[in-house]
């Protein structure tokens, strides 16, 4: 089984050493040569203010977690799907209930405006 | 001369002939990609032009065939500006996060009959998990430029994300569910016999959801909030020039062949002929001119997206994933487990 | 002897990312260090031939779980030298909690507990042996009441989730594009009939 990893490493590697390459072709052929402006970060012709990094809204982490709470679910769906043939009608139904589950979450996510994103 | 290079395969050990064959087998598939993409990027200046009635490049080289040589011979002799604030390594590091999945998913893609690079069984776990690290490329850009309007497309780019992944991966568990295994051979040979077999027809709402949500993974029009031009001027790249813009650019348009690639294997039959067993000489036979058909059908499409729709707010996007897309795809793996209980469609044969 | 080199290696690598995540100044090379043990340990896990777990480990923490991480730590801004001070206050606690994960570690490899299968197997499985699809059969015949206890963890994890950080700004006039798509032309436009106007 391990054998038919081969040629993803090997692609990996391949893939890497082609975006290596350009990058070095381009860090040695390119111009070089340049100023204090050139190097400033592009604001529209403003000089640079304040540091980048920001505040924001707690909002977004409950979408980041239910997101990832769906996530999971999604991993536990991939197995059942592949092994539909040999657990028959209870793992159909095993697999009802825990989707009417969540569904009653999902449910009660949008009901309360989870949602929502102002 | 045979004899001698025989001896010397020989006596490497089986590790480095797996190594030399993958190789062998890796390098042309890589040429074809860049070279697709090199023509994928004329062919969306051409089109594009067409449907807002221009010419489109046509000075170098006849009908402007030589233009992509010209553009990259350009990026390469540009300069790559570090920004002072930034973080130099991380800075370069992240066109090779964005370029090596997007090559690298290649591996398991079935091109034609028998002929796959690495025949994983987890084929279609592969994929997904790679298209998912995608996504770090933006984000280390957005943040390592140091700039307000890199780091604005970093933040529209991880919240896209959270929009449509659910649905793509929904989407994905209804082929499975038709299909019964995660290897992409697998899949399309269990969509052989004709296009009325194409997972496409039963799974139809599934495969414009997934579809939607690829061109949203690519960051492609009309979902292209990350980079926004008129908004935030290019997003994540604001400050990335000559290569190193080249190798997102690249990055960029190996995905969308790799979306459109995917499509086309899981809902359009990959390799297979529309006509199969109808005995219509090439027509009828299963094969990479097949596939490439398919795949320049949906690169057309992602072209005619970017021609036609306005930018998506993404409160838009999150309602669409979340609302739209999320709901039709659950109800639909219901429709499927309900199927497979009452033993109709495709799944009873299985 | 590849193998072999191959684990080494990749553990040499995962120790190595794991020591980075905690001495990282910067967080967000933190964050990143984070991630390569990720990808370290799933590859380790692939070597053990659980190729379903390998993957999703790269779906869901580096995919998912980490470019979240990544995305919060950008964001904040963190004051590291209020770090510090949090950090001896709390260096006894964390080396309570990191003396009771190493003894639980030891006792598994030492004892061997009958329940546990240690190094069941080392013989490599054949091409067609398809990892998840063993897993399921596994998980949705014998513990299929796991399973669904699982299902209600992942439900309390969303209600717990929405009642902690759920909160509405009042007044807060947004879009409802159900109701601007729902619109009919009776309810926006009237027609109204009038005699012609004439300037006299």
């Amino acid at each position: 089984m391990l054998q038919a990893y081969l040629p993803v490493l090997v692609f990996l590697g391949i893939a890497l050493g082609i975006g290596l390459v350009m990058l070095a072709i381009g860090l040695v052929f390119g111009r070089s040569g340049t100023d204090a402006e050139k190097l400033s970060p592009y604001e529209c012709g403003f000089e640079p203010f304040e540091d980048s990094r920001m505040q924001f809204d707690v909002r977004y982490y409950l979408v980041a977690i239910l997101f990832i709470i769906f996530d999971l679910e999604i991993a536990f769906l991939f197995p059942w799907a592949v092994a539909l043939d040999s657990i028959g009608l209870a793992g159909l139904v095993a697999m009802g209930i825990f989707l009417t589950v969540l569904v009653v979450g999902f449910i009660y996510e949008w009901k309360k405006g989870a949602l929502e994103w102002d | 001369m045979m004899g001698w290079l025989e001896s010397i395969w020989q006596a490497l050990s089986p590790l480095s002939q797996g190594v030399l064959i993958s190789t062998a087998y890796i390098v042309p598939v890589v040429v074809v990609i860049i070279l697709c993409v090199a023509y994928l990027t004329l062919a969306e200046r051409k089109i594009i032009g067409a449907i807002q009635n221009r010419i489109g490049p046509n000075r170098v080289g006849p009908y402007g065939l030589l233009q992509p040589f010209a553009d990259v011979l350009k990026l390469l002799l540009k300069q790559v500006v570090l920004p002072s604030r930034s973080n130099r390594f991380l800075f370069l590091v992240a066109p090779l996060l964005s370029i090596v999945p997007a090559l690298a998913a290649w591996a398991v893609v079935p091109l034609f009959p028998g002929f796959v690079i690495a025949d994983i069984d987890a084929g279609l776990l592969f994929v997904l998990a790679l298209t998912s690290l995608g996504v770090y490329g933006v984000i280390i850009a957005g943040w390592a430029t140091n700039s307000k309007y890199a780091l604005l497309g970093a933040m529209r780019s991880a919240a896209q994300i959270v929009a449509y992944e659910i649905a793509m991966g929904f989407a994905l568990v209804g082929v499975l569910m038709a299909s019964r295994s995660l290897n992409l051979g697998a899949i399309v040979e269990a969509q052989a016999g004709g296009f009325l077999n194409w997972f496409l027809v039963p799974l139809f709402p599934l495969f414009i959801v997934y579809f939607i949500a690829g061109v949203a993974e690519t960051n492609r029009a009309p979902f292209d909030v990350a980079e926004g031009e008129s908004e935030i001027v290019a997003g994540f790249h604001v400050e990335y020039s000559g290569v190193a813009f080249a190798v997102f650019f690249l990055a960029e348009y190996a995905n969308m062949i790799l979306i459109s690639a995917l499509t086309a294997v899981m809902f359009m039959g990959g390799w297979e002929s529309p006509f199969a067993g109808l005995n219509l000489g090439w027509l009828s036979a299963p094969g990479l001119h097949w596939l490439a058909v398919k795949v320049a059908f949906f690169l057309f499409c992602f072209l005619w997206f970017r021609a036609t729709f306005p930018r998506y707010r993404y409160d838009q996007i999150m309602r669409l994933g979340w609302k739209v897309f999320i709901p039709i795809t659950i109800v639909w793996i219901f429709v499927e487990g309900a199927m497979a209980i009452m033993a109709v469609g495709p799944w009873s044969s299985a | 002897m590849a193998g072999t080199l191959f684990f080494y290696t990749l553990s040499a690598v995962l120790i190595a990312s794991a020591l980075g995540v905690i001495t990282a100044r910067n967080p967000v090379h933190a964050v990143l260090f984070l991630v390569l043990s990720f990808v370290t340990s799933s590859v380790l896990w692939l070597l053990l031939e659980a190729e379903f777990l390998a993957v999703v480990l790269v779906l869901v923490y580096v995919g998912a779980v980490m470019v979240l991480f990544l995305f919060v730590v950008m964001m904040l801004d963190v004051n590291v030298a209020q770090l510090r001070e949090g950090f001896t206050r709390y260096a006894w606690l964390g080396a309570v909690v990191a003396a009771v994960l190493a003894a639980e570690l030891l006792a598994i490899v030492w004892w061997k507990p009958d329940g546990l299968p240690m190094a069941a197997t080392t013989t490599p499985r054949p091409a067609d042996y398809s990892n998840t699809e063993m897993l399921g059969t596994a998980l949705y015949t014998e513990h299929l009441f796991a399973f669904e206890l699982a299902a209600f963890l992942l439900l309390l994890a969303i209600v717990a989730a929405i009642v902690l950080t759920m909160r509405r700004r009042p007044g807060l006039k947004a879009q409802d594009v159900s109701r601007q798509v729902a619109v009919r032309r009776e309810d926006r436009v009237r027609l109204v009939q009038m005699k012609a106007e004439h300037d006299t």
